[in-house]
């Protein structure tokens, strides 16, 4: 376990440094620069002041090589869209907003879309797995602005019992935790379902039913932990996914969070920013998965580490 | 008794105490930009924080009916050569911190954006057109030949290259940097709340950079004209999306929304005395690589000239977004000739007849063109990909030809126009100042886009310098032929901006001018011409 780990932490590493490698690539590669504008450009001898002064008059590989030095040091350099503070700063305001709508839409719509499955799945072909289906395919298919949108209708301006947006407040927060639940709820749904479905019908149950196990300590004890790992691979990265924020639900709901630097980055060729976002990303995601990996083992200890040994 | 008496008292208390703040109005209003970077006109204007131009003042501005009224400068004249101009500072003016605000402060703020890669110093080229500007931003003379001087703490002269009759228009866009807390801070004094002193009507109360909304409270320092009318004011710059803002708005969370063309039908159905429309003083307009084939033919390009039915693009696709534009110059703006913009007609057997005439009967061999423009918000974002979709259809049924449309990230589009990497444009350009000057330098000696017609340079230098309007005016009209003739735009519509205000704000500013329109986007005196219950 202690070696298999260690393993992929070494992967996680050559990851790290391939994916910065080739975004640092990919970002120098994009025609235009963080002076060229949308209007009038600043004159070549300003421009040529202005590289110079953010290094990025340098060989690409030296800028690489000092931006990833910072990184290690975890100095993620100066947002070229916000001078006076790091990076890192920068990313700690925003950060909190969208881990806490993101969190807890993923907390609230995981467990939420898992009964909705199971209870489907247990009432198979009924007007209960009808709708279940339809509410997780709703979910799935119903662009998230267009549910936002709904959610501020009906509640902030028809009925008055919300706000429409703006962050702050906890009630403030309720409308786009919703609109952020309607995914993982609509996924754990439909893969609760499909898992239960596969588990249901296999001869260990039939045993236990044989051997006279109440019908809720097999469900609860043997079904839904020998479905958990589909919903396990799908449910850290999913909530790393919306933890790190959403351009849209974000900018339905005014919630200052980091959505908004996602794009805001690119369009501006804000390069330190950029690097970071992706970079954090990479390692949230690859430490999701390895975290996934290890859950699965103690889930069910017939998976092994490394390879085919039994 | 007397413990009634004593929560009577605590309460009566609270009250007074509370009164004053439950007083406070608070103004909450959309903002331009998701982005900011610095609350600093004077270092950046494309990417500056919301409230820039409200948290400094300039030397002069322009009021709803765009009449120019001296702001921080009381006066100002010019020397008989027309070369120097003096402005006079008012009394009394300070900084919210007490430093008395001097002219050398305004010196400094130039001096900073000649040397320190402000992204709107061609302006103060162009426009301005001071005194070794070119050089100083080069870097081939030092910041101290720049043709502006501190005389005394209260008298600023401008030396200009050629004679600027309007320059008291272009520096409504000179705003003031605190020298004495550059000193101290260092080049990000304007980055940080804490470090930001304010000489306008508002000062910095708090900034949410990750989506650049600010919220301005008044500056009770402020002597000068224009005085703030709010307590505060919230410019939420997520609300500046209407399908945001709107919901924001009905829900009473936003006192003023922008509208998109469907929000518009609904709202005027909804709330008809609450709309408001302002005629944006801006031009989308067609250009071209005036020396590439197939547009270095000035037959072809007329024939685009009447090509255009802008009556119907403006009554069908972009109703209540644009009105048609026979000139650069949109109704209401100084000099706009409407004789000249009349000139702009639909024809489209002229248009054939031109085709033919370059070659290209029916369209018959004319190569397959592409027409480039960018990715937008706002009131161009509305406008753009629907007007390019019209002249799509309308070029290929009167002129025959096939023109494919590519949407592009701004900076792309800007670097593709620079480099003449395209040979057809649609173009925006909004006003930065009221003054003829200012769109007719859009096409003079290079420009905007590498034009250089030798007749429309000659007749705009001479525009530009003459003192006399009348007689400025006439050569503008002439300059104006010129581009006709020589086919070297084709004007196409002014957009229009619709917004809903709440019944509970007023004020001047929430009135309609003479022609009707309520400028929204006149920040400095909007901001401080509205009331709020």
């Amino acid at each position: 376990m202690i070696l298999f780990i260690i393993k992929r932490l070494i992967s996680i590493a050559a990851t790290f440094f391939a994916v910065s490698i080739i975004i640092f690539l990919m970002m120098h590669a994009v025609p235009g620069g963080p002076f060229d504008g949308n209007d009038m450009p600043v004159s070549a001898a300003v421009r040529e002041q202005l590289m110079a002064k953010l290094g990025l008059d340098q060989p690409l590989w030296v800028q690489y090589l000092n931006y990833m030095g910072g990184v290690l040091r975890l100095d993620f350099g100066v947002p070229y869209q916000s001078p006076g503070e790091s990076v890192l700063s920068l990313l700690a305001n925003a950060w909190p907003p969208s881990l806490i709508l993101g969190g807890l839409g993923v907390l609230i719509g995981a467990p939420l879309g898992i009964l909705l499955g199971m209870a489907a799945a247990l009432n198979r072909n009924s007007w209960i797995d009808y709708l279940a289906s339809a509410v997780a395919t709703l979910g799935l298919t119903i662009p998230v602005f267009v549910t936002s949108m709904l959610l501020i209708l009906v509640f902030a301006v028809w009925l008055n019992w919300l706000p429409a947006s703006g962050w702050g407040k906890p009630e403030r927060w309720i409308l786009p935790i919703v609109a952020y639940a309607a995914i993982p709820l609509a996924t754990y749904a439909r893969y609760t379902r499909s898992a239960f479905l596969d588990n249901i019908n296999k001869p260990f149950v039939t045993t236990l039913r044989a051997k006279g196990l109440s019908e809720r300590r097999i469900i609860f004890q043997h079904v839904l932990k020998n479905s958990a790992i589909p919903m396990v691979t799908v449910f850290l990265p999913m909530f790393i996914g919306t933890a790190t924020g959403s351009i849209f639900v974000e900018s339905m709901f005014r919630v200052p969070g980091l959505g908004s630097y996602f794009v805001s980055s690119i369009q501006n060729r804000d390069y330190p920013l950029e690097m970071a976002l992706v970079l954090m990303v990479t390692v949230a995601i690859c430490l999701a998965y390895l975290i996934s990996d290890i859950v699965y083992a103690l889930i069910n200890p017939r998976i092994r580490f490394g390879g085919n040994k039994q | 008794m007397n413990f009634m008496l004593k929560v009577g008292g605590a309460l009566a208390l609270a009250a007074v105490l509370t009164a004053p703040a439950l007083a406070q109005s608070r103004l909450v209003a959309p903002g331009l930009s998701t982005t900011g970077t610095y609350m600093d006109y004077m270092r950046t204007v494309y990417a500056r924080a919301a409230g820039a131009d409200l948290v400094q003042v300039p030397l002069s501005g322009f009021d709803k009916n765009y009449e120019l009224t001296a702001l921080a400068a009381e006066s100002w004249e010019q020397s008989e050569d027309g070369l120097t101009w003096t402005f006079k500072l008012r009394d009394g003016l300070v900084w919210s911190d007490g430093e008395p605000l001097k002219a050398s402060d305004y010196i400094f703020s130039l001096q900073q954006a000649a040397t320190s890669g402000y992204d709107f110093a061609w302006y103060w080229d162009t426009a301005a057109s001071i005194a070794n500007w070119k050089e100083v931003t080069d870097g081939t003379a030092d910041v101290s030949t720049l043709g502006i001087k501190a005389v005394d703490d209260h008298t600023i002269t401008v030396t200009t290259v050629t004679p600027k009759p309007y320059l008291p228009s272009v520096v409504s866009l000179w705003y003031p940097t605190p020298k004495h807390q550059f000193d101290k801070v260092g080049e990000d004094w304007s980055t940080n709340v804490d470090t930001i002193v304010a000489s306008g009507p508002f000062k910095v109360q708090s900034w949410e950079k990750s989506n650049n909304t600010v919220v301005l409270e008044k500056n009770e320092s402020y002597t000068g004209p224009w005085q703030a009318q709010v307590d505060e004011v919230e410019i939420d710059s997520s609300l500046g999306l209407p399908e945001v803002g709107l919901p924001a708005f009905l829900a009473g969370e936003a006192d003023i929304s922008n509208l998109n063309a469907g929000q518009i039908p609904v709202m005027r159905q909804r709330m008809p005395d609450n709309l408001r429309q302002d005629a944006v003083f801006a031009v989308s307009y067609i250009s071209f690589d005036l020396d590439s084939p197939p547009f270095d033919n000035v037959d072809v390009r007329r024939a685009f000239y009447y090509a255009v039915n802008r009556d119907e693009l403006t009554s069908t696709v972009l109703r209540d977004l644009a009105a048609p534009a026979g000139s650069i110059l949109a109704p209401g703006y100084p000099g706009y000739n409407a004789e000249m913009a009349a000139k702009a007609v639909f024809d489209p057997q002229k248009a054939k007849d031109f085709m033919t005439a370059a070659g290209y009967p029916d369209g018959k061999g004319f190569p397959e063109v592409e027409i480039w423009f960018r990715e937008e918000g706002g009131a161009n974002g509305a406008i753009l990909p629907p007007t390019a979709q019209y002249l799509q259809a309308q070029f290929k049924e009167i002129l025959g030809i096939t023109m494919n449309i590519k949407i592009m990230p701004g900076k792309d589009w800007m670097e593709g126009l620079l480099a003449r990497k395209n040979n057809l444009y649609i173009a925006p350009y909004g006003y930065d100042y009221l003054d003829p000057s200012n769109f007719f330098g859009i096409f003079y000696n290079g420009g905007r886009h590498n034009y250089h017609v030798a007749e429309y340079d000659a007749l705009v230098a001479q525009a530009d310098s003459n003192p006399v309007w009348e007689e400025r005016l006439k050569l503008y009209a002439q300059a104006e032929q010129v581009m006709i003739d020589q086919g070297m735009i084709v004007p196409l519509v002014h957009p229009l901006t619709t917004s809903v205000i709440s019944d509970a704000i007023g004020g001047d500013a929430t009135v309609p001018n003479e022609n009707g329109y309520t400028p929204f986007g006149a920040f400095s005196y909007m901001y401080t011409h509205i009331t709020k219950n």
